[in-house]
């Protein structure tokens, strides 16, 4: 361990960032699903801020019930208050929180990384909203409300949402989505919002993920038995239908739907197609055409021929640097490298390395501190 | 229909067959193929197919993509080709009375699979050739063949044409007109892989063939040599760039970059592998080895008309110029580049020095350069998206702009100068005008990032009189989504913001007098950045047509055919509409002769065979 920190130290050289630090993560047993997402959640710049920014403004305010939240900024600031630049810490107080806040990860099974990601996000901004309900009942106010206050950019005009509680980690991962649906009888359009924290793409064999994601937000024909109900026309009626993104996320979240359900098989399958994804991006199905730019910043990796079994490991960029984590390793690797974690052409291929989930991060600037 | 040669067993004709006999062969299994697509012109049928021999398993399979080159090799001597007769008896002939120095032994007819040379004339340098049998033919000589029994059988003199495709650590040269999809020549390298070249048809004499290795090194040498030579090893190569000095030194004058790191996980064998070639006196050099700092070769070109002069681009955002005529022992170094992000010229110190210039041209990797037809403008695309636009002998930024987003992978010109084809990672095919220096159209129909393209330069409109009014241009791409897609660029229909006048002029324009028109909009020397999806004009595809089963990586147009190549080192030859039952052999000479002209000029013949299928094939 310590001599492959040093390895990556030599590597970097006088390169090696300020105050940045690079730790591999311990392996509990079959953990790897939680330490890729760590590793890359750890390096999306704002949100590592932000929380490190919420737990000090809020240690001060006296003993906090352990909870997801505080165990995640715990093990944050454990990383990057090392004196060692880099090393192996073990996330174990994390880990340990999210098997008894979850079992569906309690047991030592191998565990879909998205889905671990997905709890993870919803579970922080479940704590901040009763945290900041529990403020809002107590004058003495302590969580951020100037965050709150800043509310959210773009009004949720159709406000589907039961409250406009917009939290840091909204603002880092939340994007809105449009569902506009024309009836075809008499023209009119309905649009209907919903928020996303990751957009769930179907892939297909040697495809983008541009193309991915146009087919996304491809319209779509309602008829035959899958009608739409015109409030105009008072009744069933054929329609057209598309997604389009109303606000794009500050980091868009891409998950790739390499785990399909085989009807025949009566269970999941991996595709292990070959997507590939641009180190930038812009979003063009947006409903403003604003082309808003991305640039990709971490890669939680598959690897493995199966749903139910394999390693999951990440790709991360840091200071223009790519690294490659690996549980307890940490290793330098080519922008070039990048691209053998796209999949495979062909379907029996030695090389299981695949994207999974995509961490961009929008180059305009907003919310960065 | 297709002849097929008595017993072939090739079977390339049909999808059935193909896949039979392809099951041996990686990701050409799949069965969902078509043998031909269609256009308005008519099919396009799959003629050959060219690959690496199989059961070929490369370790670097993947982690080098292959690229085609094209190289037509005049014949030596004065006399005329002779008009093929048959498939079964093979391509090209003519050029009596000069010996064949090598002539191939096939262990059998239907798999041709052992291939090896015999017959040891390798001395012998009065341009004579190597002989492209069928294989039915050579193998009713084969039992106890010899070379002389080979020489009985023909009078063929080295012309042909070649396709040349890097595979792993080997290049593979194959006869474009005959039915054998083995190679005839296969040169391995040990220590790296090839991963581009370039051929030159004008060459007089002399190295014709340029390659870049992953490594960094460059080899010329002499393409009908390599045929003539038994080996599996280059010979008569000269070789540039040797220990990466070129770049070491760069890297050791400048503050490490991003380059430096070059390494590492991907790249370690290869350099390990190199150390017991390394002039272990030179510190330098070790030292080098120990930072994994490599910049491998990313295209090569000859110069038009540029007198044997070639230039190479590194992925360390450098190209190097070299000439052939040159020794390249001395000393090569080229001052510091102070600013990475801005382009630079510097020329060798020493008259001795080969190369003679580096160009640094952007941060990251160049991926691809193009020379315009008659050699004035370098277009280069890279890693950083940009498209940029040389004056080759001005060493001059001209003009140039930024991809819709992602890198650029690939560029082509237009016959005449005026438009420059570019594809990457936004999916797009890109067209830039010359005239008005920035993108006029944007080709959408890939689904995946778009790795070749390439103006048809022979094919002429079916409604063309002739006259100028109407410019059409018809061009292809490849693609990552295994598609290879026909487009159609009819510049009177495309609405363009900000056009100054129809494209007319000379394809060979001054700078200056276009540039007082554009000053204010374009001044010379400047990159535009990315338009918005809302300013560009789309263009459809013409054909969409999946080709393959594996990412594509290649595209040439010929007078007959449509070459294209994937990743893994499959090419396959598309026969144009009326040219399905003809052979190339009668149309190398034209092919060359007329390569430098204007498309609207090109090849009557072709022309009007089009012109027949349109009426016969309306789609």
């Amino acid at each position: 361990m310590g001599a492959a920190g040093s390895k990556l130290e030599k590597a970097l050289g006088d390169q090696f960032p300020e105050g940045e630090r690079y730790f591999g993560l311990e392996n509990f047993g079959n953990t790897c699903y939680c330490n890729s997402v760590l590793q890359a959640l750890y390096f999306c710049v704002p949100f590592r801020e932000q929380l490190l920014d919420y737990y000090t403004n809020n240690k001060t305010t006296g003993d906090v019930e352990e909870n997801l939240l505080t165990c995640l900024a715990d093990l944050f600031t454990q990383i990057s208050s090392q004196k060692k630049k880099t090393g192996v810490i073990a996330p174990k107080r994390f880990v340990q929180r999210v098997k008894k806040q979850n079992e569906l990860f309690r047991s030592y099974m191998h565990q879909d990384a998205h889905e671990f990601l997905n709890f993870l996000l919803n579970e922080l901004v479940d704590i901040l909203e009763k945290e900041s309900n529990a403020a809002k009942s107590s004058p003495d106010a302590s969580s951020s409300p100037e965050k709150i206050a800043n509310g959210p950019k773009i009004p949720l005009s159709n406000g589907v949402q039961k409250e406009p509680l917009v939290t840091w980690v909204h603002k880092n991962f939340q994007g809105i989505l449009t569902n506009e649906t024309r009836c075809l009888r008499c023209e009119t359009v309905t649009a209907r919002d919903e928020t996303f924290l990751d957009l769930s793409l179907d892939i297909e064999q040697n495809s983008s993920i541009t193309s991915c994601l146009k087919n996304f937000s491809s319209t779509e024909t309602l008829n035959a038995e899958d009608k739409f109900f015109c409030d105009k026309c008072c009744s069933l009626q054929e329609a057209q239908k598309r997604m389009k993104i109303k606000k794009p996320p500050h980091i868009l979240v891409i998950h790739l739907k390499r785990f399909k359900y085989i009807e025949q098989l009566g269970r999941y399958k991996k595709l292990s197609y070959r997507v590939v994804f641009p180190l930038e991006l812009k979003l063009s199905n947006t409903v403003d055409d604003a082309d808003s730019e991305y640039s990709l910043f971490a890669v939680v990796v598959h690897v493995g021929s199966g749903p139910n079994h394999g390693h999951y490991v990440s790709l991360v960029k840091s200071h223009n640097h790519w690294l490659f984590f690996d549980d307890e390793n940490v290793e330098m690797i080519d922008e070039s490298a990048v691209q053998t974690f796209f999949g495979s052409s062909q379907e029996y291929s030695s090389n299981t390395d695949h994207g999974y989930i995509l961490f961009y991060e929008s180059l305009a600037t907003s919310s960065k501190s | 229909m297709m002849q097929h040669s008595t017993g072939n067993s090739n079977g390339l004709m049909s999808t059935s067959t193909t896949n039979n006999n392809n099951n041996a062969n990686n990701g050409q299994s799949n069965g969902s193929l078509k043998a031909y697509f269609k256009t308005p012109e008519g099919r396009y049928k799959l003629q050959y197919e060219k690959t690496h021999p199989p059961g070929l398993l490369h370790y670097a399979h993947g982690k080098t993509v292959t690229q085609v080159t094209i190289a037509y090799l005049k014949e030596k001597s004065a006399q005329l080709p002779l008009t093929p007769t048959s498939s079964s008896s093979s391509t090209s002939s003519g050029g009596g009375g000069v010996r064949s120095a090598a002539a191939r032994l096939l262990g059998s007819a239907n798999g041709s699979r052992a291939l090896s040379f015999v017959g040891g004339n390798g001395t012998s340098k009065a341009g004579s050739g190597f002989n492209p049998y069928s294989h039915n033919r050579i193998n009713s000589s084969s039992g106890g063949s010899s070379a002389s029994n080979m020489l009985s059988s023909s009078n063929f003199d080295g012309k042909g044409t070649y396709l040349i495709f890097n595979v792993g650590d080997t290049i593979y040269i194959s006869d474009y007109s005959s039915q054998d999809k083995d190679p005839i020549k296969s040169i391995h390298f040990s220590t790296s892989n090839p991963v581009c070249h370039a051929f030159d048809p004008e060459a007089k004499d002399g190295h014709d063939l340029v390659i870049g290795l992953n490594s960094g090194d460059v080899y010329s040498v002499s393409l009908r040599q390599q045929l003539q030579d038994v080996g599996k090893k280059l010979v008569g190569a000269q070789h540039y760039n040797k220990d990466c000095s070129v770049n070491s030194r760069q890297a050791f004058e400048q503050k490490p970059s991003q380059n430096w790191l070059e390494k590492d996980r991907y790249n370690h064998h290869v350099v390990l592998a190199e150390l017991d070639e390394q002039d272990l006196h030179r510190s330098g050099v070790i030292e080098l080895l120990e930072m994994g700092y490599r910049s491998r070769c990313a295209s090569v070109a000859w110069v038009p008309e540029g007198d044997g002069a070639f230039i190479v681009a590194h992925a360390d955002g450098n190209l190097y110029v070299y000439e052939k005529s040159k020794d390249g022992s001395g000393d090569s170094s080229f001052p510091v580049i102070k600013d990475q992000t801005q382009f630079s010229v510097a020329h060798a110190k020493s008259s001795k020095s080969n190369p003679i210039a580096r160009w640094h041209i952007c941060q990251g990797s160049i991926n691809s350069i193009s020379f315009s037809t008659d050699g004035t403008y370098l277009a280069t695309v890279g890693r950083d998206g940009y498209l940029r636009v040389f004056d080759y002998l001005k060493e001059q930024l001209i003009c140039g702009g930024k991809s819709y987003y992602g890198a650029l992978l690939c560029c082509a010109w237009s016959m005449d100068g005026k438009y420059i084809l570019t594809g990457g990672e936004d999916d797009l095919v890109q067209v830039w005008s010359m005239d008005d220096r920035k993108v006029v159209a944007w080709g959408e129909g890939h689904n995946s990032w778009v790795s070749g393209v390439a103006f048809d330069s022979y094919w002429t409109s079916p409604t063309s009189d002739g006259t100028e009014e109407n410019v059409m241009y018809r061009f292809g791409s490849v693609g990552q989504d295994t598609q290879l897609l026909l487009w159609d660029l009819v510049m009177d229909e495309l609405v363009v913001p900000l056009r100054r006048g129809p494209p007319g002029g000379s394809p060979t324009f001054s700078t200056g007098s276009q540039s007082s028109h554009w000053d204010n909009i374009c001044p010379v020397g400047t990159l535009q950045p990315a338009p918005s999806m809302r300013d560009v004009p789309k263009l459809s595809p013409l054909v969409a047509h999946r080709v393959h089963n594996e990412p594509l990586s290649g595209l040439v147009f010929t007078q007959e055919s449509v070459l294209t190549a994937c990743r893994e080192g499959h090419v396959k030859i598309w026969m144009r509409p009326g040219y399905g039952e003809s052979h190339s052999g009668n149309s190398e000479s034209a092919l060359i002769s007329s390569s430098k002209e204007k498309p609207l000029i090109l090849n009557k013949v072709g022309s009007s065979s089009y012109k027949q299928q349109s009426i016969s094939h309306p789609t």
